[in-house]
């Protein structure tokens, strides 16, 4: 009745509930962990000394110089390749997890395409370094 | 000397009292009573002895030990104990800590010198604890021009992201905070929020210092996650489930390292890079860029940072364990339980608890701890020995290391996988079952 109640893994349907809350150990995990810690940043802003403040101080550390311009400043883009590589060969990897885990229940023929996925994401891969590695265009 | 207040009328203190009282009975009626059966109304009570576990009847056996027992038996396997103690935040913790003291010890011994000496009498054992007292004691400075309300989220963040990770790591049969059918995958989703964090706070802090850091900390983790990814694709291939739980039960008679070493190899590299440790420690070069990061951290939110670092040092080191060393597959070397102990309870001499099924635990769950700690403790002392050894790599050389050499050592082992794989060597029907 409720399709979009359910959904399908493998021949089994399972509740969308379900499989949601097995994660929620997760986030009381990440809950407690910041319960259980937060506690010690009130009781050191309780328990330390605070003396008498000079504007150096509160000046960002520079080994002992007084810092010029803002700590949020250009930065090279000489890497910045390698991160717009990232965003799509990270996703291509996380797709080969659905066919990888699905393997033992798929028929031969149907690593065929797979390898020629591969293929082509070795050819995409290897001229995306080529550029990547060419700093002068950078 | 101490007198009465001039203006103290007994009537009148009298009265007041009756006022708190009747204050106290008319909010506990009106607001403690209905959260109490709200909260009972959703809390899932166990059932013990075939009884419904009232808090009336809770309290009756509280009363009676040899009653008690059953109590807390099924207290320790509830989510909130998981999540507490055991498989979660104290046990991590505990090694957590554990790990920062060896690692001062092993380090200065493998430097010669002596490490931690004077704080406790034997070898410094009490180092830590000082450290700690140090840390809560020290003035918290944020920079003038820092974005505050990021800054302070900063280390709280890192330290829950951290348990979070902590949380998927199976520790014993059965002995797990949170097992997803997808666990793998929900491994890979959470330490995709490390990069962010330290980007955010490096950001956040105003600094230059920092904020250099912070990129190298984005770059290093992004070029060395998908070959961490794609090295552990074998494995999933091999067993050919997503389960954490799973993979590890999958090796009771041979260690996926056996089959899939060059990924074993992979991961590792890729976990030091992603720990940020030596010699991929170039967000926080010390001798570079003052701290990297983490120069603006001060007092407590540097001893939170470590904190979870640490835990996310044990929750690698388990995973490594988990997915190539067999998790807590061993030999049963733990010593079964005397049939006396269960049935009668325990007798030493004066000191008798005569309290039947005493061990709490049982002798598998033991055992399997046992031999995941070994585990993990062997493959926690290989992460820290490269500290003591390596110098630190240029950035374009880790680049360079991540991108090109370990993503193509990564496909591989996937190769041979999907080749012991046809040739019937695994899965379903093959001659290793």
């Amino acid at each position: 009745m409720h399709r979009f109640l359910y959904s399908p893994i493998g021949l089994l349907a399972t509740l969308v509930g379900e499989a949601a809350s097995s994660f929620s150990p997760v986030l009381l995990m990440f809950g407690f962990a910041v319960v259980a810690t937060g506690p010690a940043l009130i009781l050191s802003r309780m328990i330390a000394p605070k003396r008498t403040s000079s504007p150096v101080k509160f000046l960002p550390m520079e080994s002992g110089q007084v810092p010029k311009e803002e700590g949020r400043t250009h930065f090279m883009m000489q890497y910045y390749s390698y991160v717009l590589m990232f965003v799509v060969f990270d996703v291509m990897s996380i797709f080969l997890y659905a066919w990888g885990s699905s393997i033992l229940g798929l028929p031969k023929a149907a690593t065929l395409p797979i390898i020629a996925f591969l293929g082509v994401m070795f050819a995409a891969f290897a001229y995306a370094l080529y550029q990547a590695g060419r700093k002068n265009i950078w | 000397m101490s007198t009465i207040a001039p203006q103290f009328r007994l009537s009148r203190f009298v009265a007041s009292l009756f006022d708190i009282i009747f204050w106290v009975i008319l909010i506990f009626s009106l607001v403690g009573l209905p959260i109490v059966f709200i909260i009972l109304f959703y809390i899932k009570l166990p059932v013990i002895n075939n009884q419904l576990m009232t808090p009336y009847l809770a309290m009756t056996w509280m009363a009676d030990p040899s009653e008690t027992l059953p109590i807390i038996k099924n207290l320790i396997h509830t989510t909130f104990f998981h999540v507490l103690a055991f498989p979660g935040f104290g046990f991590a913790a505990l090694l957590a800590a554990a790990t920062i003291f060896v690692e001062r010890k092993f380090l200065a011994k493998i430097q010669l010198r002596v490490g931690p000496l004077y704080c406790g009498k034997v070898e410094g054992i009490l180092q830590l604890m000082g450290d700690g007292l140090k840390l809560i004691s020290k003035e918290i400075i944020i920079p003038a021009k820092a974005d505050k309300p990021i800054f302070w989220v900063g280390p709280l963040l890192f330290v829950g992201t951290a348990g979070a990770f902590v949380s998927l790591i199976p520790v014993a049969r059965g002995w797990v905070v949170a097992n997803p059918a997808v666990g793998l995958l929900a491994v890979f989703a959470t330490i995709g929020f490390f990069p962010i964090i330290s980007v955010l706070t490096a950001w956040a802090a105003n600094n230059k210092w920092t904020f250099i850091g912070g990129l190298r900390a984005l770059h290093q983790m992004i070029a060395f996650e998908i070959p961490l990814i794609l090295s552990l694709l074998s494995i999933v291939i091999m067993t050919g489930t997503l389960n954490l739980s799973q993979i590890a039960e999958s090796q009771q008679h041979y260690w996926w390292i056996v089959f899939a070493p060059i990924s074993a190899i992979v991961f590792f590299i890729c976990i030091l890079a992603e720990l940020e440790r030596i010699p991929f420690d170039l967000p926080e070069a010390e001798s570079e860029i003052v701290a990297g990061w983490l120069t603006e951290f001060s007092g407590m939110m540097y001893g939170l940072i470590q904190l979870g670092t640490y835990l996310k040092l044990y929750a690698f080191a388990g995973l490594f364990t988990v997915l190539f060393l067999g998790g807590w597959n061993g030999p049963m070397v733990w010593p079964p339980f005397p049939a006396d102990i269960v049935t009668q309870g325990i007798t030493i001499g004066p000191i008798t608890a005569k309290i039947a099924g005493l061990p709490l635990f049982d002798q598998d769950m033991l055992n399997g701890t046992l031999w995941f700690v070994i585990k993990t403790v062997g493959v926690i002392l290989l992460i820290l020995l490269p500290r003591g050894v390596f110098p630190r790599i240029r950035i374009d050389m880790l680049l360079h290391t991540g991108w090109y050499k370990l993503i193509g050592l990564a496909f591989i082992n996937i190769f041979i996988a999907l080749g012991l794989l046809y040739a019937g060597v695994l899965g379903p029907g093959g001659l290793i079952q």
